[in-house]
């Protein structure tokens, strides 16, 4: 099921929010096709959660749907700007409206923890270093590793690794974030406090959310939509009741776990 | 075939990587501070190598010269034509070559680590243009360092040459550098100049481009250093036989003028 079996009357109400829009999104790199004729829009406010086996595309859509990776078809649109073709400054104004935690972190190994958070305040803002300090002891104390300040990200474990990445996704108060698999391996009562702290922000700053998971229980406790990526292409399951119920046998089978059925031939192609 | 494909695409693509960085210069200025640390950061830790290696390099001159001039008695013209053959060619090319290996293969694995580990996407996330803020700083940073480092290694050559010519052939270090002027004209010595400058472009352009699209993790960013030396070394020597080219019809045009 696509975003484009949606009625017309729908779309109508919806556009005016949309904020993210894919239009038959294709992604390859050289003859390896990772995304195909991909139907997707976000509306403000809303967190969208991708799920999906590994290797079907889930970091490649979201790096897609952040302007990182260019699509080799179709359209995005983002904040109703079409992105193929946007000037690099109007670009870089969209840019700063978004936030993003990477898989692994991609936090800045040469700079300490508060500086990975600087960073962006003192790229973007004008603020002085006195208010630059402030807005860094703050996120650092709302993720709760204040105590790590002046430490560099290899000194510090895994979890608060993940914690000063939102931290730092977090630092320019974006109204969009993407999050890719915030809760990968870490355990599950962190897991917990990682997805209630980026609840909290969310609520906070009233931003729309992008996140990957595969924890289903951490995807239930965020989500307001859900979609799987799946054999190139994207199945919006909606929202935790419609997914849970929902009739395709890859989805019921990944959001159960099963190891029999359609998914098995996914893995073996891996 | 499929080889000439790819380096006509690799070279092509590298020019339009040149094209954005200088765009980006003009248009969005990194800076100074990122400048002057990059500067100082590769003049620091290549200074005693490069040092070195201009010092060898004026002594081997001088040594391989010393056995050709001694046959025709003309050991008074060694520190001219040795300092005259280390300036103009042999000086800027290896120790250019010994650069790429250093600053390159260092530039290229930073900044192919910084792409794998996702820095790079990380920064563009940010707002900020990872072409203004972490290539840049590089490029300019590599250029006039080299440039720097480059002109150390030639007067160090010189050193070399006039303390081999001293206890290799008994040349009176002031009969040494009293013949450098009458071999070695200033057109001679701005084409090693000219070369040094070139070669440090080719270095930066190079080793950013290498390591700005690694892909792969550990292994491309193995592949981009290994690839940074070599296309360095190549592209120096194509190099050096063009400004050698250029700067013939350069002396020529000017030997009335200085000669």
């Amino acid at each position: 099921m696509s975003e484009a079996i949606l009625s017309n009357e729908t779309k109508g109400l919806i556009n005016k929010n949309v904020i993210i829009e894919a239009k038959n999104l294709s992604v390859a790199f050289e003859a390896h096709t990772v995304l195909k004729n991909v139907d997707l829009f976000v509306e403000k406010g809303e967190t969208l959660v991708l799920i999906g086996p590994s290797g079907q595309g889930k970091t490649v859509l979201l790096k897609t749907l952040a302007g990182l990776i260019e699509p080799t078809a179709g359209t995005l649109s983002l904040y109703h700007k079409q992105w193929r073709g946007l000037p690099e400054n109007e670009k870089i104004k969209i840019l700063d409206k978004m936030g993003m935690l990477f898989q692994k972190n991609a936090l800045f190994d040469s700079l300490s923890c508060g500086e990975n958070i600087a960073f962006p305040l003192r790229e973007k803002t004008q603020k002085s270093e006195l208010e630059i300090q402030e807005i860094v002891d703050y996120f650092l104390e709302s993720v709760g590793i204040i105590h790590a300040k002046n430490l560099y990200p290899e000194e510090i474990s895994g979890g608060m690794q993940k914690r000063l990445g939102i931290a730092r996704a977090l630092a320019l108060m974006p109204e969009l974030i993407f999050y890719d698999d915030p809760t990968a391996g870490l355990d599950p009562i962190t897991s917990k406090k990682i997805i209630e702290l980026i609840l909290e922000l969310k609520k906070k700053n009233n931003a729309t959310v992008i996140a990957i998971t595969n924890d289903m229980n951490r995807a239930y406790q965020m989500a307001d939509r859900i979609a799987m990526v799946y054999q190139q292409n994207l199945i919006i399951t909606g929202n935790v009741e419609e997914t849970k119920k929902h009739s395709n046998p890859a989805v019921h089978q990944f959001i159960k776990g099963e190891l029999l059925g359609p998914l098995n031939s996914s893995f073996e192609n891996l | 075939m499929k080889a000439i494909f790819f380096f006509f695409d690799d070279f092509g693509s590298s020019i339009i990587f040149l094209k954005d960085i200088l765009k980006t210069m003009i248009f969005r200025p990194c800076s100074r501070r990122l400048v002057f640390e990059q500067i100082w950061q590769v003049t620091i830790q290549s200074l005693p190598t490069t040092a070195m290696a201009g010092f060898f390099v004026g002594a081997i001159m001088t040594v391989q010269f010393a056995m050709q001039v001694s046959e025709f008695g003309a050991l008074p013209y060694l520190g001219g034509l040795a300092t005259s053959g280390t300036i103009r060619e042999i000086g800027p090319l290896l120790i250019a070559f010994m650069l790429s290996g250093k600053v390159g293969a260092y530039t290229s694995a930073e900044l192919g680590t910084m792409r794998v580990t996702e820095q790079i996407d990380a920064i563009r996330c940010l707002g900020a243009d990872p072409i203004q803020e972490i290539i840049l700083p590089r490029f300019i940073g590599i250029i006039i360092s080299s440039f720097f480092l480059l002109t150390i290694g030639l007067i160090m050559s010189v050193v070399g040459g006039v303390i081999l010519g001293y206890f290799f052939s008994g040349i009176n270090p002031e009969e040494y550098v009293r013949h450098i002027p009458t071999i070695l004209a200033w057109p001679s010595l701005l084409s090693g100049l000219i070369k040094c400058l070139t070669f440090a472009v080719v270095l930066a352009t190079i080793c950013t481009y290498k390591g700005y699209f690694t892909t792969g993790g550990a292994k491309g960013v193995g592949r981009s250093v290994v690839s940074t030396a070599v296309t360095t070394m190549m592209s120096i020597v194509v190099a050096d036989w063009g400004t050698s080219f250029v700067g013939e019809i350069i002396i020529n045009m000017c030997k009335d003028y200085f000669l």
